[in-house]
């Protein structure tokens, strides 16, 4: 495929600039982000051009040696995804990038082009080998990006927890693969889709697999680093982690789900759909609490993935009853929320990234406020990403939403007895939980930052950054916008690539989704009716309300006879603070409150107050974990010597040991 | 064509009706509660005396506010219509626009807006009542989601007109009547009545709506005070449709629903904040219970 090709050179090119000469790099940079932006241009056309063709035959790319390179209809969702993100970070980085002038900067572009190709090799890759290879390359091509940094207090402690964690998850899936190809002649996809597995191997080859993609899409309780990480890199750098490296967790799982692993087993789905439930809670529940910028947004991104996840667990579900081709609906639900996701948590990083640099490097909310009015097309960008993450309708972050509800409604009906019900209660109740959590997580943040007075003068200096900054959010808030407006192209896309995918199962029309009002009995979202009447709407009313003499006087805030100064203002903290009481059980904060000084009862004190929360996972589950690992190490040392003779002597006794063990079973 | 507009007619005229007839409605309320307290209470038409004279007042704005506070009254009005767009109200059977989770959802728009609005004008008591306003919502989202559940898995199908035509077969079940206590009390704390909230002190702190909504003014409070009342007209109508365990005409269902909520204002106090997640609590249980039954 020669548009392929051409892309691949285009990011080959854009990651050789590092060599060009520093006095040079600035020109380095904009080559870089040039190719990569010609490089994701002909990723994303070649991968819409196989969706748009019937995909009933794998498109093969290249064949190197025993390695080969080829799209199919589950693979090119993920490449479309990425070329898209490819080219929006790409320009955004273009005017970003300069604020690394004189810090590494020729290597920072390399290396996020070398991220963007890693992120198109790792789909097209039809071998476990090289599916192994690019999840490696990725793995720490973002290790190095996240780590750019380094001199910052913390960053790198972040960057090699991220890199123990995703080494963790490569293992697994690693193994994964191994157990799935034990029976195979070979590690092609072709001939690993045969399914010779048993029973137990293939329970062990899912539970490797899934750990493996869970920890990479951050679900809990494997999404420690992802919080951490995703806030220490480089804005472009985040919003291409969140936004696009998540979702080939999905990819590999799809894989794993679709084609290796064979007939569903329902402790699977079971397992999927609440690790899934749990996320998007826990994900929502510390966006809301978090005040570092990114940092709410990383924990967006564990919510959102949990959303996606729970359409896939609803798909497993189903698969294991007798309704299967409604599990195409959870399927679907699940690309198009990964989708969409991606399309707007790029752009929140991307506005996140701006913030960043016109606050000079401030990430905490705390300290914002008012900024709306000197950051004016950034406010309005964000608010339209801010929507979209709170799942509004008309916006593209509600369609999946919408489908994973409808999908977990089938649930009910799929299956006779109490157990199914109880489990679509469970997965309404979190959900609904998730959705109204974001939601006070995203006004919260919006509010925060661009609504109200400036908490510091920091806020007085910000202003709009480069233009190529603000066109890369501009286009995609224009695609939350129509991608939400105009969602039933996307909806029939992903069916369609369903239908292929799972060749085995019924087709799914789209009666069973219904987005057509043609079919009265079910409900419909049709975003484009309501799109329309909101026009009319808006524009009599608008007419109504603010044309025909509306008197506006401007005076000063009520404030019980007082003048209010920016401090009086809700604080991040505060506006949070009934969730975190109600939740105080889950989050268990830490508050300290102590007089510093007290010369009078009433007036006149001095009060510290710290409130902390520890993440629960952290302390309950990895620390404990360590401590364990450590201690067992150093028992083990006991056994390391250092002499040679008892070094022998294991040598001899293992083998003993092998050859009784090979003469019992074998012989 | 002609069904289409046949369709768009009957959607407009539901419209003009429903925000007509909201400051009835909730008129009914006041003066069932003042027969409950002994009094005579203003006329049944005084929330439309009230509406006209905030109309012609001018609006007051502070100087730290963005464009958003300006747009925000109308922003919520405007998604309040839409979702009263979804509802059934007896013109037409079958309402093909009417997805349940559409509807929840534009009343989410709603409370995006002017919690964010709450923020905007750089005052304690806005982000007071938009920081409770998010914490009801976050109980009474997954509880209200347990109530569609609940309604939609019988018929299997999430448009209200589908899922009021299936329950006209089951009037008066365990499940149904339980569904019905629930929706009840989600209906109370989405509207903001006393057990959760209540409109009528004078005292800002306890309050969580009318505390957000604080620095509005004129016309923009106007819009507002319409929109709320529009929105708990379309739930007490999601009420009388899915959920009313009787057989009665829409209307009868409907004025009943308003006065029974004047009763229970009436004979009830207003639960502390944090008290509020048992009280959902309770409804989600019981729900629950309406699910396992049916």
């Amino acid at each position: 495929m020669n548009l392929m090709i051409t892309g691949f050179f285009c990011y080959i090119l854009g990651m050789l600039t590092v060599f060009l000469p520093k006095r040079r790099e600035i020109w380095a940079h904009y080559l870089a982000q040039g190719a990569t932006i010609l490089g994701s241009i002909c990723v994303f056309m070649s991968s819409v051009t196989y969706l748009l063709t019937d995909m009933s035959c794998p498109q093969s790319i290249c064949v190197v040696g025993n390695f080969s390179l080829a799209m199919d209809s589950w693979n090119a969702v993920f490449l479309a995804i990425t070329g898209l993100g490819g080219i929006i970070t790409g320009v955004y980085g273009l005017g970003y990038g300069i604020f690394y002038q004189g810090n590494r900067l020729r290597m920072l572009s390399s290396l996020f082009t070398a991220f963007v190709f890693s992120m198109v090799l790792v789909p097209l890759a039809q071998d476990a080998l090289g599916f192994l290879l690019a999840w490696e390359i990725m793995a720490v091509v973002s290790f190095l990006l996240v780590n750019h940094e380094a001199e910052k207090k913390g960053v790198w402690q972040i960057a090699y927890q991220y890199l123990v964690m995703t080494h963790l998850g490569t293992a697994a899936i690693m193994i994964a693969f191994l157990v799935v190809g034990s029976g195979s002649p070979d590690l092609q996809f072709s001939s690993l889709a045969m399914g010779t597995l048993d029973g137990g191997t293939r329970d062990i080859a899912f539970l490797a697999a899934f750990i493996g993609f869970a920890l990479k899409a951050g679900l809990v309780p494997l999404h420690v680093w992802l919080p951490n990480a995703h806030p220490a890199a480089p804005s472009h750098v985040s919003a291409l982690m969140s936004g696009v490296m998540l979702n080939m967790a999905l990819y590999g799982f799809g894989r794993f789900i679709f084609s290796f692993l064979g007939p569903i087993e329902f402790w699977w789905g079971l397992l999927v759909f609440s690790l899934a439930l749990i996320s998007a809670f826990a994900g929502a529940l510390y966006a809301q609490m978090a005040t570092d910028m990114k940092r709410i947004l990383a924990y967006s991104s564990v919510e959102n993935m949990g959303i996606v996840f729970v359409g896939m667990g609803t798909g497993m579900l189903l698969l294991t009853t007798n309704q299967q081709e409604l599990a195409m609906l959870g399927f679907v639900a699940a690309i198009v929320h990964a989708f969409n996701h991606s399309i707007m948590k790029t752009l929140l990083f991307m506005s996140a990234g701006s913030i960043m640099q016109g606050m000079s490097g401030e990430k905490n909310i705390e300290k914002m406020g008012g900024l709306g009015k000197f950051m004016p097309k950034t406010a309005l960008f964000t608010l339209i990403g801010v929507m979209g993450l709170a799942a509004l309708p008309l916006t593209s972050g509600f369609v999946g939403e919408w489908l994973t509800f409808k999908s977990l409604l089938h649930l009910v009906n799929a299956q006779a007895g109490t157990g199914f019900r109880l489990l679509a209660a469970f997965g309404f109740v979190s959900l609904g939980l998730t959705a109204a959590l974001a939601l006070g997580a995203f006004v919260r943040f919006y509010g925060i930052i661009f609504l109200g007075r400036p908490r510091t003068n920091l806020v007085e200096k910000a202003h709009e950054l480069s233009v190529s900054m603000l066109i890369a959010m501009g286009i995609s808030s224009f695609l939350v916008i129509t991608m939400g407006v105009f969602c039933a192209p996307i909806v029939e896309l992903a069916i369609k690539v369903m239908n292929k995918t799972l060749v085995k199962l019924p087709a799914l029309t789209n009666n069973l989704i219904i987005m057509s009002p043609t079919n009265t009995g079910t409900g419909i979202y049709a975003p484009l009716a309501l799109a329309v009447l909101l026009v009319i709407l808006g524009v009599i009313l608008y007419g109504v309300i603010y044309k025909k003499n509306l008197l506006v006087k401007s005076d000063v805030t009520w404030n019980c006879g007082t003048v209010s100064t920016n401090r009086q203002q809700y604080s991040a903290t505060g506006f949070s603070k009934p969730v975190r009481r109600a939740f105080g059980a889950i989050l268990k904060p830490i508050r300290q409150k102590s007089y510093l000084q007290k010369s009078h009862d009433y007036f006149g004190r001095e009060v510290l107050y710290k409130l902390s929360l520890p993440d629960r996972f952290t302390d309950n589950l990895y620390q404990p974990l360590q401590h364990w690992l450590v201690k067992a190490a150093a028992f083990l040392r006991q056994i390391q010597t250092g002499s040679v003779r008892l070094y022998v002597g294991y040598v001899m006794v293992a083998m003993i040991l092998v050859l009784i063990w090979g003469a019992m079973y074998h012989g | 064509m002609g069904d289409l507009g046949q369709q768009v007619f009957f959607l407009l005229l539901q419209l003009i009706v429903l925000t007509l007839a909201a400051p009835l409605v909730a008129g009914i309320t006041k003066k069932t509660k003042a027969y409950m307290q002994n009094r005579l209470g203003a006329s049944i038409f005084q929330g439309y005396y009230d509406l006209a004279k905030l109309w012609q007042k001018p609006t007051v704005i502070t100087a730290y506010t963005s464009n958003i506070f300006l747009v925000a009254p109308f922003i919520y009005f405007i998604s309040i219509l839409l979702a009263a767009a979804l509802l059934l109200l007896g013109f037409s059977t079958n309402n093909t626009l009417g997805d349940i989770f559409v509807f929840i959802s534009l009343l989410a728009i709603g409370r995006f807006i002017m919690t964010l609005s709450s923020l905007d004008a750089g005052t304690s008591f806005g982000g007071m009542g938009g920081s409770r306003e998010l914490y009801i919502s976050a109980l009474v989202e997954p509880v209200m989601l347990l109530a569609v559940l609940s309604a939609a898995m019988q018929p299997g199908t999430t448009s209200i007109a589908g899922m009021h035509i299936n329950y006209t077969s089951h009037y008066f079940t365990i499940s149904s009547v339980l569904g019905c206590c629930a929706f009840f009390a989600l209906l109370l704390a989405e509207n903001g009545c006393i057990p959760v909230d209540n409109p009528d002190t004078h005292l800002e702190l306890t309050m969580i709506h009318e505390c957000m909504t604080l620095e509005y003014s004129g016309r923009l409070l106007a819009i507002i005070h319409l929109a709320s009342m529009v929105k708990s007209l379309l739930i007490i109508n999601i009420f009388s449709l899915l959920f009313f365990p009787v057989n009665l005409p829409l209307l009868i269902k409907i004025i009943i629903t308003a006065a029974a909520i004047a009763v229970v204002e009436s004979l009830n106090n207003k639960m502390r904040l944090f008290k509020v997640r048992f009280y959902m609590m309770t409804a989600g249980v019981l729900l629950l219970l309406a699910i396992v039954a049916q």
